[in-house]
């Protein structure tokens, strides 16, 4: 409420006014500026992407990079300002910004504390189909050979709540899990018993190929708020191919699934996962035309994975980065019209490195972290209770190379595998912060290192970036994300659009 | 490391002699590793001068040739201009990773 | 615009030397035990038979000069206090016969003015600063606290700048939590003082259920929004302040008033709370009020809404995509990109509310938060009805 206008007060602000101009606000020009932390990696021809250690980056061209770099950038100008409030240098007028940048860096790290989140569990190896890329499966019937056992289980579970991570989230894997249901069960149960002293948000997938789902199974993951995870890999042509089960109906076998748990459990509580296949390559449009008919609204466009089956059919060194980044961006290019036509349709993996370019957040994706998300992210127990650093290092063991297995549940406890020298040695080897070639790149913030990846391909878990495609597919993503949030405002939304939250 | 593996026919090759008063051996480096898919290095020392051999492969174009040469360049005089941040922001850089993963801030005391 | 006090009123019976508050009621049933602590309103004419015992008689006129009772202690207003109702609350000054309307128990929003020092001297500043001790105010607004209707929704704390206040701040926010549980509490603040991280301690230690800060930030530019408050350091100081507050768990709203030395850098401002300040509560984006300093800088200030209206819906768009609670406020539907439409609230506390004669046929005007009744002085060119 205004004070009443009497003559005395009148008065009293006449004589108070005098504004003080701009210039005496800002520091003389003789005081020049202090560079803060950052880095740079050309975008294109043209200009380059300077990033600073919480990951916000600016471009600029090579000449006011310079200047910038040798103090040669005028106070006041636009690129001076751009780069003041975006952390990039320090002047006399304020120095919040190294308060502010301690707390965006320690936002980006806070998910190391929060520790593994993401516990799989290998329920059984046996499965009906047999893809040739798939890493792991045995056709067979062995239940004893082939199953976890519920002593496994048990003693996988007193690991998972040793985790201080508030979300827990169990995926069951296989083979084919749902072929030992009943451990499914048990596992879900006992895991809820424990969970009631801890109070942690715990959540359940499973990642079946939904031949074999039961209108019994559906009713229990219903009601236990189950989630369930299925492979798609394309039109029904492209899936069978990839994935042969007898009578060669995996396709349609996965598109009635998907309908049933729909149903039954709701239509947010199915999610579909493709497999790249060399015949994937030129049918991008087509994949995403089957997950748009389907009534999906996101797609995560994989590269194929270089374990297990996969290598020994040849079938990885059947394409290259070229080619897979080639059907990569007529996905993605494809994706993006159907936004511009009014549909909400995101990629996953872009919506993943979008949210590391613009939030402060770091995500939940164990592949783009630094420090890798290998057991501090998420962890494997095998259904013979072996304990391995990631899905990918379970596959690798498949193959005899048991580089990433930490140790068994029956035998060591869970401080001698979480300080094992088979987690550690790798993720302090391969901190993108210290390796060459990622130390000083200016993506470092939206990457991040693949131990296990490296390791298969290249021989050691840090690799050579220059010759390694999971750095060359991530440089040429993440290039085209920043050329595309430049490209025009709507395209800057709908890319906005996509990060979830 | 000077000279080429005996027993190998020779590769065509071109040499970028950089000062050494205004480029560090650690720039070069850096340069060639980055380059290292695109064509094989050699590194050595001469009077005032780093010498480095750009080792190509028998079927690259003279104007690929150039081109990686032009790129090797470039690559040094960033790695170059990434020193001179590097020089000017370790402390800060360190300040602020001490700041944001310790209990207390800059400002001390704050309850977290 | 309503009239809230004035002096030389009619007085009839008042001995009192000091000034009081009193609570209204119509009710002339009140028990009697009730009676002696608050003013019985009447309206209009006075009945034959005044209910006995009240502390004192307020009776607003109507069209004709009022026959006063003259035995009862009384005080006539003009009819321009016709909204005076059940439950206000007054300060009765007997010396200089005045009367001041410290509480309206229908206003929406109620709010209390602490204090009108500051360290701060906004070029827009709608509540101008006065080098005076002025803490009767924070006494005053200890005593009004208690007769404050308990189902008052929302009590929002002004100034200048109530944190000078310094202890007198706390104890008034600890009033609020014990007399008015119910109700919360928005201070409009800048911030500065909870830089302080003791200050900022005992400000949460008050644990009131339902309280928020509104700060302001004026750039992304730290020598921009010292220039527009016009004090050195204020910047990292208000930031620093947030962060302690955000640390402690508190609620703050970062408001934004837009003018001609804001609007360039609003974008840019936006991308600035998304990026290092993602976890305050909400963001205002406000129209200028052509009040206090602003009529002396309206040259400097003065910009057509309708000539930011791009800046405006990108930083609403930019915040909201980082699902960032936002809101327009002081804007009329008629300037703002249509897109920006939910986001605009009716924001202009009732007092100073007022449609203008181009609104008459507008089919959204119920959704429309309207003027400042200062805009008179100065408002958009665009101001056109919407006919669908």
């Amino acid at each position: 409420m205004p004070s009443s206008r009497t003559p005395s007060r009148v008065r009293a602000y006449k004589v108070a006014i005098r504004f003080r101009p701009r210039e005496d606000f800002e520091q003389p020009l003789s005081a020049g500026y202090r560079l803060l932390p950052f880095t740079f990696t050309p975008l294109n021809d043209h200009v380059y992407v300077a990033t600073n250690q919480a990951g916000q980056y600016v471009i600029l061209d090579r000449a006011s990079l310079e200047d910038f770099v040798r103090h040669r950038l005028p106070y006041g100008s636009d690129a001076y300002s751009t780069l003041k409030a975006a952390h990039f240098l320090l002047d006399e007028d304020s120095d919040v910004a190294l308060d502010l940048l301690a707390l965006k860096v320690r936002t980006k790290y806070e998910r190391i504390a929060t520790f593994t989140g993401l516990h799989i569990f290998v329920i059984s190896l046996r499965c009906e189909h047999a893809c040739p890329y798939c890493q792991v499966s045995r056709q067979s019937n062995d239940r004893i050979a082939f199953d976890m056992s519920r002593e496994t289980a048990e003693r996988a579970l007193q690991m998972v709540f040793r985790s201080p991570s508030p979300a827990i989230k169990i995926e069951f894997q296989g083979g084919e899990p749902l072929l030992n249901f009943g451990l499914i069960q048990y596992v879900v149960e006992k895991a809820k018993e424990l969970n009631v002293p801890h109070g942690r948000d715990l959540q359940f997938v499973i990642a079946t190929n939904l031949a074999v789902i039961t209108d019994e199974i559906l009713e229990y993951c219903k009601a236990h708020g189950i989630f369930i995870s299925t492979s798609l890999d394309g039109p029904a042509d492209l899936h069978n191919r990839n994935r042969p089960r007898p009578g060669n109906d995996s396709y349609e076998r996965t598109i009635a699934g998907i309908d049933k748990v729909r149903n039954v459990l709701g239509r947010d509580k199915v999610s579909a996962l493709m497999t790249t296949t060399q015949g994937s390559l030129n049918r991008a449009k087509d994949i995403i035309d089957e997950y748009l008919r389907l009534g999906f609204n996101r797609i995560f466009l994989r590269p194929l994975s270089p374990y297990g089956f996969a290598i020994k059919t040849k079938s990885y060194q059947a394409y290259d980065t070229d080619r897979w980044l080639d059907f990569y961006f007529e996905g993605l290019d494809y994706i993006l019209q159907l936004n511009r036509d009014g549909l909400h349709f995101a990629e996953s993996y872009a919506s993943i490195l979008l949210s590391k370019m613009l939030t402060p957040f770091e995500t939940g994706f164990v592949d783009l972290r630094s420090p890798a998300g290998i057991g501090i992210g998420a962890i494997v127990y095998n259904y013979d209770g072996d304990v391995y650093a990631s899905d990918e290092g379970r596959m690798l063991a498949e193959m005899n190379d048991k580089t990433f297995r930490l140790g068994n549940v029956h035998a060591d406890t869970w401080e001698k595998i979480m300080t094992s020298d088979a987690l550690l040695e790798p993720l302090e080897s391969t901190f993108a912060g210290s390796v060459p070639m990622c130390s000083e790149c200016a993506f470092q913030p939206f990457c991040g290192s693949d131990p296990v990846f490296h390791h298969a391909t290249q021989g050691d878990a840090v690799g050579h970036k220059p010759t390694s495609s999971f750095c060359k597919r991530n440089m040429a993503i993440i290039r085209r994300l920043i050329e595309l949030l430049r490209e025009s405002e709507e395209t800057k939304r709908t890319l906005m659009s996509w990060i979830v939250a | 490391m000077d000279g080429q593996p005996d027993g190998r026919t020779e590769w065509p090759s071109r040499e970028v002699r950089f000062a050494n008063d205004i480029y560090s051996l650690d720039a070069i480096k850096k340069a060639a590793y980055r380059l290292s898919d695109r064509c094989a290095f050699d590194l050595r020392s001469e009077s005032g001068h780093y010498v480095a051999v750009l080792l190509f492969s028998q079927d690259l174009s003279d104007d690929d040739r150039a081109s990686l040469e032009r790129d090797f360049r470039n690559e040094v005089l960033d790695y170059d201009l990434r020193e001179s941040i590097a020089a000017e922001t370790t402390q800060v850089r360190n300040a602020v990773l001490a700041y944001a993963f310790s209990r207390t801030g800059l400002q001390g005391g704050d309850t977290i | 615009m309503l009239t809230l006090g004035g002096e030389s009123l009619r007085f009839a019976n008042i001995d009192d030397e000091r000034a009081f508050l009193v609570r209204l009621t119509e009710n002339e049933r009140l028990p009697m035990p009730l009676r002696p602590n608050m003013g019985f309103l009447v309206k209009g004419s006075i009945p034959d038979t005044l209910p006995e015992g009240f502390r004192v008689y307020v009776v607003v006129e109507e069209e004709t000069a009022t026959c006063v009772n003259a035995s009862v202690p009384t005080v006539v207003l003009p009819a321009a206090y016709g909204y005076l109702s059940d439950g206000d609350v007054l300060r009765i000054a007997p010396h200089r016969h005045g009367v001041r309307v410290l509480y309206r128990r229908k206003a929406r929003p109620n709010g209390i003015l602490l204090t009108e020092q500051c360290n701060h001297y906004c070029l827009m500043c709608s509540q101008p600063p006065k080098d005076i001790d002025d803490s009767w105010i924070a006494k005053q607004t200890l005593e009004l606290i208690p007769l404050i209707d308990q189902e008052t929704p929302e009590l929002i704390l002004t100034g200048g700048e109530p944190t000078l206040l310094g202890e007198d701040f706390l104890s008034i926010l600890e009033a609020c939590r014990s007399w008015l549980p119910r109700t919360a509490v928005h201070v409009l603040s800048n911030g500065r003082r909870f830089a302080d991280p003791d200050f900022a301690q005992r400000y949460a230690e008050v644990r009131h259920p339902d309280l928020m800060v509104g700060i302001p930030l004026y750039s992304d530019l730290s020598t921009e929004h010292d220039y527009v408050v016009q004090a050195d350091g204020a910047f990292d100081e208000t930031i620093r302040g947030i962060l302690n507050l955000k640390r402690l768990g508190q609620r703050v709203e970062i408001r934004v008033v837009i003018h001609k030395q804001t609007y360039e850098r609003l974008f840019m401002l936006a991308e600035f709370i998304a990026r290092n300040l993602l976890f305050v509560d909400h963001v205002a984006l406000m129209g200028l009020e052509i009040t206090g300093l602003t009529r002396f800088n309206l040259s400097d200030l003065w910009i057509d809404p309708v000539d930011y209206r791009e800046q405006l819906w990108r930083a609403v768009s930019h915040l909201s995509s980082h699902r960032m609670n936002v809101s327009v406020y002081n804007h009329q539907l008629c300037v703002l990109d249509r897109r920006a439409w939910p986001y605009a609230k009716k924001s202009i506390s009732d007092w100073k509310n007022e449609y203008f004669a181009e609104c008459d046929d507008c089919q959204v005007r119920d959704r429309c938060g309207g003027f400042f009744s200062s805009a008179r002085l100065r408002y958009s060119d665009h101001i056109k009805a919407i006919v669908n």
